[in-house]
């Protein structure tokens, strides 16, 4: 009987309820567009540096990440590539010499890093190849072929087979370089990526190094949530020849912006949570003051004050229940649709290209993020009735009676 | 079952430079079955006599023993158990839920003693027949008249089988006929299940109708004095 009272209660005054419950509904609305727009945003900044930069886990010659030289190579790569292809989870496994040098056209000059990749390993483990937009991917055969960015090409007026000359140094320290042909055309998300970076056959890059050796390998797993497990397990394979790093220590700043987004992504919902418990009490305090009169009787007729705790306490969470289901369901509706189509960044797309998001992003709220929210909604709506209910139960019983309402 | 009142003596603001007492060193005695009106202007100190006969204030001195049990020094939670299953309280403005029905208001009352739901429901049903709303115990108290809705309090007040009913001015917000109708229904429980009524009233009608009648004035008793009454014949009940 107490909660089919608790429930009539709540809907009373329907027009203050019904308000109260339609704030709620348009806030968390809100407050999960918003959460879900920066998931889906670190989420895809994350996604495109592991599809077409990091990967997974890399292992270097620990000189390597101090001082990116051509003399810091990583030995028996090829080996070790084979080793870690083996292990069961990993889809593919790419090996890179990595030369920083410099990019030159009849129209002007640039500073990139130029890696030396085997076309079949790299389009398993990156989407270089799916991000061609014109010409193909590094042939087997042919002399030199190159792949350039399309801002790399529009800014050194490149086309489909334009000559560029790459300079660079050799074993010996010297300077070397060496015409090639441009024979694709990338465009990742990521503008920065996509100006530093030029693919060459890494065995033609090792004929003019002078070196038979690597400095990279990228891995690429089956599942992207095990990569602590795999990471270990990679690990046990290289063993002291190198070091094994996860997308996080590649690119720190990434890793460290998805723990910021998280945390202020907690805060948006703490803050909300907090706000929409003071509605709460308003609204609890204003219901049970003008049942003054009808508490008092309910005590009278013998209703214990744990009781008419308990009552207001679910009138509460009837009120913040109501709302905050409604609120979710809003808000999982509203993600699923802009899950699905997306939201075009339009003219902020290019900007948010240096951080490598694509130009349309699809909103992502985790489970844990619903049920959380949920959760503290109806810890609040408990505490919210805390006061009112106690305003009510230290009255004295013939005061609570005397009232007029 | 008799209810002994002894020295009762109830001053609001003690401690200040205005206390009021209310309530003067009243000693009294009210049997099993009786019928009682307490009258007397507004602020003679009825309501206060009533409340704290029911164990809804405390009394400054003196005591109320109901039953053999002192109430006035029972703790707060003993002092609910006590009200709930010994006391039954009607009110001015009859103070039904006004989102339950007129089953579930008398119902409601008698879960609060732990009782089980069919138990509850049956005595509801049976004590709403009792009052003539037999064929109203769905409609919430806003669809029905004030007169029935003073009818479900009565049901209520005698749900879980009270010792006595407290009523607060039960007919003041009643018209002539409705309030005689009220009154044989309450006359003819009191006879039936032998519980003891006790009023606090001004109206003329409920006085000539009770069986004792203690004249209050001035936080005292003036006169305590017992009447031969009747019945009336022309009470529609139906309103």
């Amino acid at each position: 009987m107490l909660l089919k009272l608790a429930w009539k209660n709540v809907w009373r005054n329907r027009l203050r309820s019904g308000i109260m419950v339609a704030a709620m509904v348009f806030g968390l609305l809100g407050v999960i567009l918003i959460v879900g727009f920066m998931k889906g945003l670190t989420d895809n900044m994350l996604e495109n540096a592991i599809k077409y930069q990091t990967a997974h886990l890399q292992v270097h010659n620990p000189d390597f990440l101090v001082n990116e030289e051509l003399g810091a190579w990583l030995p028996d790569a090829d080996a070790m590539a084979r080793e870690i292809r083996a292990i069961p989870g990993v889809e593919g496994v790419t090996v890179r010499q990595v030369v920083d040098g410099m990019l030159a056209s009849a129209a002007s000059t640039r500073g990139v890093r130029i890696n030396g990749i085997i076309a079949a390993d790299e389009a398993v483990v990156t989407s270089l190849a799916k991000s061609l937009v014109e010409g193909g991917m590094l042939p087997k055969k042919g002399r030199n072929p190159i792949l350039v960015s399309r801002r790399t090409a529009g800014k050194l007026n490149l086309r489909l087979k334009s000559k560029v000359v790459l300079t660079f140094s050799d074993r010996e320290g010297e300077v070397t370089g060496a015409a090639f042909r441009v024979c694709g055309i990338f465009n990742t998300p990521s503008s920065g990526f996509d100006e530093s970076n030029v693919f060459v056959r890494r065995a033609d890059l090792m004929g003019y190094t002078g070196l038979d050796q690597s400095h990279e390998i990228a891995v690429r797993l089956d599942d992207g949530d095990a990569v602590d497990r795999f990471k270990n397990l990679v690990k046990g394979v290289v063993g002291g020849r190198g070091i094994v790093q996860d997308w996080g220590e590649v690119q720190p700043v990434l890793a460290a912006m998805q723990g910021t987004m998280d945390i202020s992504n907690d805060i948006v919902i703490g803050v909300f949570v907090v706000a929409l418990g003071f509605g709460i009490i308003n609204i609890m305090l204003m219901s049970v003051f003008e049942r003054t009169r009808e508490f008092g009787m309910l005590m009278a007729v013998g209703m214990t004050g744990g009781k008419v705790l308990r009552l207001v306490v679910l009138e509460s969470i009837f009120l913040g229940g109501v709302g905050s289901l409604l609120g979710l369901v809003a808000g999982m509706l509203m993600t699923a649709v802009t899950g699905k189509i997306g939201l075009p960044l339009g003219k902020m797309a290019e900007g948010l290209g240096a951080f490598g998001v694509d130009a349309v992003l699809y909103p992502n709220v985790t489970t844990a993020t619903y049920l959380g929210t949920l959760g503290m909604l109806l810890v609040t709506s408990v505490l919210a009735a805390l006061y009112p209910a106690r305003q009510i139960l230290k009255k004295r019983l013939s005061e609570a009676l005397a009232e007029k309402h | 079952m008799s209810i002994i009142i002894q020295d009762l003596t109830k001053t609001y603001n003690p401690d200040t430079d205005f206390p009021v007492t209310a309530v003067n060193d009243v000693s009294l005695k009210v049997e099993q079955g009786e019928f009682v009106a307490v009258m007397g202007p507004s602020g003679s100190g009825k309501t206060t006599l009533l409340n704290m006969l029911g164990g809804i204030d405390r009394p400054c001195q003196g005591r109320v023993i109901i039953d053999g049990t002192d109430i006035t020094g029972l703790p707060d939670k003993a002092l609910i158990g006590f009200r709930r299953d010994n006391i039954g309280f009607i009110f001015q403005d009859f103070s039904l839920l006004p989102v339950l029905t007129a089953k579930e208001n008398v119902a409601f009352v008698m879960q609060l003693q732990g009782r089980s739901r069919e138990a509850c429901e049956a005595r509801a049903l049976e004590l709403l027949n009792e009052v003539g709303l037999g064929d109203r115990i769905g409609n919430v108290p806003g669809k029905l008249s004030g007169g029935q809705q003073q009818r479900v309090a009565v049901a209520r007040a005698l749900a879980p089988k009270p010792k006595f009913v407290l009523a607060d001015e039960p007919t003041a917000n009643l018209d002539a006929q409705t309030t005689y109708g009220l009154l044989d229904i309450m006359q003819r429980l009191n006879e039936k299940e032998g519980t003891t009524f006790i009023f606090s009233t001004h109206d003329p009608r409920v006085i000539e109708r009770a069986k004792r009648v203690i004249v209050f004035e001035d936080g005292q008793v003036a006169e305590d004095r017992c009447q031969e009454v009747g019945r009336s014949e022309d009470a529609d009940v139906g309103n």
